[in-house]
């Protein structure tokens, strides 16, 4: 009783956080992009417009919703549900913080502690996909259909290169379990960024293109396909897109924290108490989504054969070559013990 | 003009990654300049002597209007928004407006009829908003197009100023 | 016939005629102040000189307005001497008047603009300070005079003492306090006083009812005819944004009227001033559209039910009294007539007695403008007071046309028995006892056709302002109306 209890405190506060983080970050692109062409951004609602998310959600709840006319209807409503879902689920493996002892019972800061955590968020990152394609198909509508066609397309391409590199890190770490993944990030001289630098470099693109975001948002491409595979959204399943998206985006953050800056871990604090590690864990993760935000208003959309040419030819061999070099320096100094 | 030479990318450049560094920098640094919006009710633009707003009717320091109802503002105007019927007064000059309409949705602030005037009565204002919840609300008429003529002094010397200067201009033709 | 020549065009002149009428007969422009076509000339505006040249003689320049025609002559209008001439006498016209235009209402129609602008030159060079004089001398009920604004070119001075023959004006004073002015300061009298605003070439002399009432380019004007009298004087109605009748003004016609009216048809506005009568209301103006009498009076009807009404109460037996207005257009009467014969009654037209303002110059004092029209047609006139003495016995009837109650007389009528039923296609409803059904009809600015006055000629009316909506030419609704009470007889 007692477990369930904490699972549900648990689910309530991953979720609530996810869905506030996700709020924020609507409104901090509009600002960071504001900020970047030297205007304001939205300043109207509340102090410094901190209010806006809320009004946007307003506002689509009260939108009308329109489903086109020869959509397939059950999958064109359940399609931003499982956009937005995979997302939110990936969360429940990623470590937050160490244990917290309260009324004497060790809480360990993660929903679930299942050893094989990364294959859980591979399987799940590779679901995510078909919210996309099956909105794209759903919609009757060739933009959306085309949309969702670019979005598979590149999601499938860019998975191979994602999991190649976290498999790098998985090789040095010895286990499956994000837990041990970062048990052995420690300090920081321990970041597995110094010892992966090109998986590294790779993981962060590939992030990109996962979410798909800026330069690699072809599935909502506007010059060519007006908005892609969420064309025919309106009202609050566009919203669940959006929230969708920007989950995927914190969560890959979170992962990228985790697999590379040591996670929780505090640099040159080693006995630092949970809610600094937590605090700790927010900051690298909110590095990464600032990037993400950053490169969107900095650099120009790629060209699909350019994307293509991208991920096959440069970061897939680079991704084996570093897979391989990983798996021989492994080896031998495993040999070597 | 010249002729752009295409010159070959260098390795870095073709390597993407250090532009890319350079655009985030680049943009980096833009984020912490001043923003140029202007936050518009709150800042109101700045109103010079060449601000062309809408036309309004100088009054005099008696307290009469400038205007004859002469009608040429009304036929210069080329979309038709003024609308003048006169009248007679017993002052000096014998005529005065007792019905003086300008539309404001059909004014395009040309300024042609402050052109036209030949007493100095209309002139472009430096007001400009322009907002109402009927059309016969935005059909001004002759009081609401009353100022006195110390509130557009501002414009009526530029407008002599630059009357002076054409006049140089044409003499020496 | 003498043959001249004119900017190289030979062209045939009347030798009685002075140079400036043969000049404007052929086309040719020549400016005029003084001289008016009408009008004895004086030449003492001088700006109508033209370089002359006859032969063996070297080229002389002349005011064309007091030189004779005469064989052979050879005239430039735009040679540069005169054109010289020309400007240096503007400039000494302009050093007086007041630069008033835009308060003036001759701007827009004025002699001196148009001449200013074509032959004068851009700017004066005189400093002296402009006589000073009054600026609103009345000289009348019609006209008031400016004097600053005169040049006296004596056109006015000449009209009463030529066209009118009653001379009443002067050029009293002398030199640079010369000023037109009545003798012994009594205001004009007369029924011609409108004209002298329109021969005055400046701004001086202008009408009170029309002073600043509107700018004459604003005006829209139409040819038309004069309905105050039988003479039918050609005229020009000046309507001002479409909406209102600003004012009558002569048109030059050699067989009618020459170039003048006289004040009574000048000032005829009312009639065609008239406003609308509320939305719905019946009485108090002009009616658009129709009303019948029902159980509460008169009430705002279709005009099929109107249509309908009417014919109920003329189809019965016996025949009603069919009169129509002496303002009915000849067209107008045709329909009438056709209406009659349906019934079958012998129609009448309402011809009041002489007006008494009949002169030796235009005003016929016969207040029917197409009298002989509808004579000719086969109306019979019927004087007001036996056509009222016929209305008391009869059973109904049929009085059409503008102002045609008003003619009868709208307060005897109102003395008629409730028995006697009127149908009435008037500009406005009457607030009589028998009047069952009315009809709105344009007034005569408001309609096409034609008229014959007094000597037998044709005078056009035109279209010079939309009627009221709801308000269908006379002849549509007469030939509705006949056609109703044809198919009624047909089936009894």
């Amino acid at each position: 009783m007692e477990a369930l209890l904490i699972a549900v405190a648990k689910v309530v506060v991953i979720f609530a956080g996810m869905v506030t983080i996700a709020g924020l970050m609507s409104l901090a692109e509009r600002k960071v992009s504001a900020w970047m062409q030297y205007r304001h951004g939205p300043n109207r609602v509340g102090p410094f417009g901190i209010l806006q998310p809320l009004a946007d959600g307003l506002k689509f709840i009260f939108k009308e919703e329109l489903v086109p006319e020869g959509a397939n209807r059950l999958m064109f409503r359940l399609a931003p549900a499982l956009a937005a879902m995979p997302a939110m689920l990936t969360m429940a493996v990623i470590p937050v913080g160490g244990t917290v002892v309260i009324a004497g019972r060790e809480i360990p800061l993660s929903m679930t502690d299942i050893d094989i955590g990364v294959l859980f968020l591979l399987s799940m990152s590779g679901l995510s996909v078909y919210g996309v394609i099956l909105g794209g198909w759903a919609s009757n509508s060739k933009y959306s259909l085309l949309g969702g066609l670019r979005a598979s397309a590149q999601m499938i391409s860019y998975e191979l290169t994602l999991i190649l590199t976290i498999l790098a890190v998985v090789l040095l770490s010895g286990s499956l379990d994000l837990r041990a993944i970062v048990a052995a990030q420690q300090h920081v001289g321990q970041w597995n960024i110094w010892y992966q630098p090109l998986a590294f470099v790779l993981f962060t693109i590939t992030m990109f293109a996962e979410t798909n975001r800026h330069p690699f948002d072809f599935a909502e491409c506007e010059p060519e396909l007006v908005g892609g595979f969420h064309t025919e959204y309106s009202s609050m399943r566009f919203a669940l897109y959006f929230l969708g998206e920007y989950c995927a985006m914190t969560v890959l953050s979170c992962l990228a924290a985790t697999l590379f800056l040591g996670g929780p871990s505090v640099p040159f604090w080693p006995a630092a108490p949970w809610y600094v590690g937590v605090l700790s864990l927010l900051a690298k993760a909110g590095f990464f989504l600032y990037l993400f935000l950053w490169v969107r208003w900095t650099l120009p959309r790629l060209r699909f054969d350019q994307l293509m040419r991208l991920g096959w030819k440069v970061f897939l061999p680079l991704a084996l070559l570093n897979l391989l070099a990983t798996g021989a320096v492994v080896a031998f100094t495993h040999g070597a013990q | 003009m010249g002729i752009v030479q295409r010159k070959d990318l260098s390795l870095a450049e073709r390597l993407y990654l250090p532009e890319v560094v350079r655009g985030l920098s680049i943009t980096f640094r833009k984020m912490f300049e001043k923003p140029m919006t202007r936050q518009y009710p709150e800042e109101p633009l700045p109103k010079t002597e060449v601000t062309r707003g809408q036309p309004r009717l100088v009054v005099k320091d008696d307290g009469n209007v400038a205007c004859v109802s002469c009608g040429m503002c009304e036929a210069a105007c080329p979309a038709y928004a003024i609308t003048i019927d006169g009248g007679e007064t017993e002052r000096p000059i014998e005529r005065e407006p007792v019905r003086f309409e300008i539309d404001m949705l059909r004014c395009i602030l040309c300024g042609f009829c402050e052109e036209a005037c030949p007493k100095d009565a209309i002139f472009m204002s430096d007001e400009l908003e322009l907002a109402d919840s009927s059309r016969g609300a935005l059909v001004y008429d002759l009081e609401m197009l009353k100022r006195p003529k110390a509130a557009l002094q501002k414009r009526i010397d530029y407008v002599y100023r630059l009357n002076q200067r054409w006049r140089k201009s044409s003499s020496t033709s | 016939m003498t043959k001249i020549t004119v900017n190289g065009r030979e062209i045939e002149a009347d030798p009685k005629q002075p140079l400036i009428r043969a000049c404007h007969d052929a086309g040719i422009d020549v400016p005029m102040y003084c001289y008016h076509p009408g009008l004895t000339p004086v030449g003492s505006c001088r700006i109508c000189q033209v370089e002359v040249s006859q032969q063996n003689q070297p080229p002389r320049v002349v005011a064309a307005c007091k030189t004779s025609v005469a064989e052979g002559m050879t005239v430039q209008t735009d040679a540069p001497k005169a054109r010289e001439v020309r400007r240096e006498c503007l400039e000494f016209l302009l050093k007086n008047h007041p630069l008033d235009c835009p308060i003036c209402d001759k701007a827009g129609e004025c002699d001196l603009q148009d001449y200013s602008f074509n032959e004068g030159q851009g700017c004066g060079r005189s400093v002296e300070p402009r006589r000073k004089l009054h600026k609103r001398r009345s000289l009348g009920d019609v006209i008031v005079l400016d004097e600053e604004r005169c040049i006296l070119c004596s056109r006015c001075v000449r009209f009463c003492g030529e066209v009118t023959k009653k001379p009443q004006l002067t050029v009293s004073g002398l030199g640079a306090h010369s000023v037109i002015s009545t003798f012994g300061d009594r205001p004009l009298t007369g029924n011609y006083q409108g004209n002298l605003a329109d021969i005055c070439p400046v701004g001086a002399l202008t009408l009170k009812k029309f002073r600043f009432q509107a700018r004459v380019w604003n005006l829209a004007k139409t040819r038309s005819t004069c309905a105050e009298c039988s003479r039918g004087c050609a005229i020009t109605v000046e309507v001002l944004r479409g909406r209102q009748v600003k004012r009558f003004r002569p048109r030059y016609d050699p067989q009618v009227n020459q170039w003048w009216m006289c004040d009574t048809g000048r000032f005829a506005l009312g009639p065609v001033q008239q406003p609308l009568a509320a939305a719905g209301a019946v009485h108090g103006g002009r009616l658009a559209g129709a009303c019948v009498r029902g159980p509460g009076g008169l009430a705002r009807a279709t005009v099929d039910a109107a249509l309908g009404a009417a014919r109920e109460i003329l189809g019965n037996k016996p025949a009603p009294l069919v009169l129509g207005s002496p303002f009915l257009t000849v067209e107008e009467g045709r329909a009438l007539q056709a209406l009659a014969a349906a019934l079958p009654v012998a129609a009448g037209f309402v011809a009041p007695p002489p007006s008494g303002l009949a002169d030796d110059l235009l005003n016929t004092g016969d207040p029917c403008p197409n009298r002989r029209g509808l004579t000719e047609l086969g109306l019979r006139p019927v004087e007001p007071a036996a056509a009222r003495k016929a209305l008391a016995t009869a059973r109904a009837a049929l009085l059409v046309g503008e102002r045609v109650t008003t003619l009868l007389g709208a307060d005897e009528l109102a003395g008629l028995p409730a028995a006697v039923r009127l149908v009435v296609f008037d500009t406005q409803a009457h607030a009589l006892p028998g009047l069952d059904v009315c009809f709105g009809v344009p007034t005569h600015v408001e309609k096409s056709g034609h008229w014959v006055n007094v000597g037998g000629l044709r005078r056009p009316l035109e279209v010079a302002l939309a009627a009221p909506r709801g308000v269908a030419p006379l002849e549509t609704s007469l030939a509705r109306l006949a056609q109703l009470l044809s198919t009624a007889g047909a089936r009894s």
